[in-house]
């Protein structure tokens, strides 16, 4: 028994396999009265329903939400949540905020300094000073 | 030694089952089998509906208040499952067919221990997708990496489909769990109780009778007789799920008992509040394995072997898993001699390639083993015999780790219809040393 094995776990890759879309849930929030909740009370009513057919792994809750200004919050399957206040904006650029919503991956915003990141290992290898024929000065 | 069991196979979703009377006409005609089975409660209509039978004479001991009949019920009733949008949102997710249908995913998120109905939890389903996973993961594996050796094909296996991986996966699905199970709940949540563990069987293997002393007395467990006895991962077989004190329990234990006992006290109860205690992780993670496993049951009972090949391969075989890290080694020189006996090498001999520093604090030897004229492995280390080690675990693991590729045919292939004929695969005797 030399050979003893250690516990790992595997790690997940989203995309590699399935896809699963990272936004579960949208909320909603409008107002009947308030001026502000103008273009959401459009955009509820003209460009949601389509929108909620064509994303169907997402779940949406309308909810009123009287005198407050019209909010819609996205929620990650990581457990984050992540909200945007519509107010006074247009339908169409309402659309906008959703499909950002939508896209997010519901991790805080960081600055990406390195363009692609993996956990693969390195196809060329770590380089090694003890190895090749070195350099003569 | 190195075999699948057919025994273990899904021979028992073949065999006969029990059979479902009445009251299919409120679901789908493709969710008869299954999901069909009506609570009595549900199909008198009447307003003298009678609560969920706990053993209590209703006619003798009226209710002092009628409850909302839902509630009285240990988990949601199927019907429910079609009105509810995080279940219409996950099956959606999970780019379920149109075949399985809603009753059933909500099945799937109810556990044993909140139902103890089978007709109405997740263990026949659990019991299938097991089944099914634990064979695609072992065949591919096995013709992926056809030198690994029992112990690490075991352990390889738990990393993609025992119950820490399988909660990952179920995470992964945006499933959220309720707060405690009932027939109110929301049907697409996950339903477990984590006051009561479930007690139904959901794996293979036999229970030793020599369990006790081989726990006490550290008896030698051959690898022969785990993959006789023992479960699917080679782990033993426990009497009463939930009652063996697991290893992260221990592992804890003996933490806390180097601890204070006012920084210990303090740490239990921030764990206890914040993120729950060492048991109800365990129950909740098991929780979630078994959704997981439910739900592949759930996919291979009514699409099909093929499409739930296609799902296990898409939700569980897709994920990393570096497998030269489940390797750890007592004596790898020696095992290195043995294996070059056995496949008629000649005996590797050990050469320092080049150093650096020796007589300094920080010297590096690189080692290379030879057999013959071939280079088996290379290590670094800071003296002469770690980078003697390194060399032989590195040859080591090269030999063990040979794999014919990433696409490699798996017997289930040949299960398709027009496949081609099958080429018979390279599968190694496996350890070098067995114990």
């Amino acid at each position: 028994m030399t050979v003893v094995a250690l516990k790992q776990v595997t790690t997940g890759r989203n995309g590699v396999g399935a896809f699963i879309l990272q936004c579960k849930k949208m909320d909603f929030h409008y107002c009947d009265w308030a001026g502000s909740s103008k273009g959401m009370n459009g955009f509820i009513k003209s460009i949601l329903p389509k929108f909620a057919a064509a994303h169907p792994q997402i779940e949406f809750t309308v909810s009123p939400r009287p005198s407050k200004h019209p909010v819609i919050i996205g929620h990650y399957i990581n457990g984050r949540e992540k909200a945007i206040c519509v107010r006074n904006l247009e339908p169409l650029q309402i659309l906008k905020k959703v499909e950002l919503l939508r896209d997010a991956s519901g991790e805080k915003l960081r600055r990406v300094t390195k363009p692609v990141q993996s956990i693969n290992e390195s196809v060329r290898g770590v380089w090694s000073p003890y190895h090749g024929n070195g350099i003569q000065v | 030694m190195k075999r699948i069991r057919a025994d273990r196979w899904t021979g028992q979703l073949l065999a006969a089952r029990p059979l479902i009377i009445g009251g299919h006409s409120s679901c789908r005609a493709s969710a008869s089998l299954l999901s069909a089975p009506t609570r009595s409660i549900s199909s008198s209509a009447t307003s003298e509906a009678e609560p969920y039978d706990d053993g209590t004479d209703h006619t003798r001991f009226p209710p002092l208040e009628r409850l909302p009949n839902a509630t009285t019920l240990p988990s949601p009733l199927p019907e429910r499952a079609l009105r509810s949008a995080k279940l219409a949102a996950l099956h959606a997710r999970l780019s379920l067919s149109q075949k399985v249908p809603l009753q059933t995913l909500a099945r799937t998120l109810v556990d044993g221990s909140a139902d103890a109905n089978r007709q109405f939890n997740n263990t026949n389903l659990a019991f299938v997708g097991q089944t099914i996973i634990n064979y695609h993961v072992t065949e591919w594996l096995m013709c992926r990496y056809p030198r690994l050796p029992m112990d690490i094909l075991y352990a390889a296996l738990a990393a993609f489909a025992a119950d820490d991986a399988l909660f990952q996966v179920a995470k992964s699905w945006g499933i959220e769990s309720a707060a405690a199970p009932g027939g109110e709940v929301d049907p697409g949540l996950l339903q477990f109780s984590l006051h009561k563990p479930s007690t139904t069987l959901t794996q293979f293997g036999y229970q030793r009778t020599e369990m006790e002393y081989i726990e006490k007395y550290k008896w030698r467990r051959g690898i022969n007789s785990r993959v006789m006895f023992d479960d699917d991962f080679g782990q033993m077989v426990s009497a009463t799920p939930g009652s063996k004190e697991s290893e992260e329990q221990k592992m804890w234990s003996e933490v806390e008992a180097g601890l204070f006992e006012k920084e210990r006290k303090e740490m239990v109860e921030r764990s206890d509040t914040e993120y729950g205690t060492v048991e109800t992780r365990a129950l909740a993670s098991k929780a979630h394995a078994h959704f997981t496993r439910a739900v592949v049951g759930a996919v291979y009972a009514h699409c099909g072997r093929e499409a739930g090949k296609a799902f296990i391969k898409s939700h569980i075989l897709s994920r990393t898993l570096d497998v030269s890290k489940l390797f750890a080694f007592k004596t790898p020189t020696r095992e290195l001699a043995l294996l070059c006996a056995r496949e008629d090498f000649e005996p590797p001999v050990a050469r320092l390639l080049s150093e650096t520093g020796r007589l300094s604090r920080t010297p590096v030897f690189v080692v290379g083993i030879f057999s013959g004229k071939d280079k088996l492995g290379e290590g670094v280390g800071p003296n002469l015999d770690h980078a003697r080690w390194k060399a032989a675990m590195n040859a080591l693991k090269s030999w063990y780790l040979y794999s014919p590729g990433d696409n490699v045919r798996v017997p289930s292939d040949m299960l398709v219809e027009g496949a081609k004929p099958w080429e018979p695969t390279y599968i190694d005797l496996g350890e070098v040393i067995s114990r």
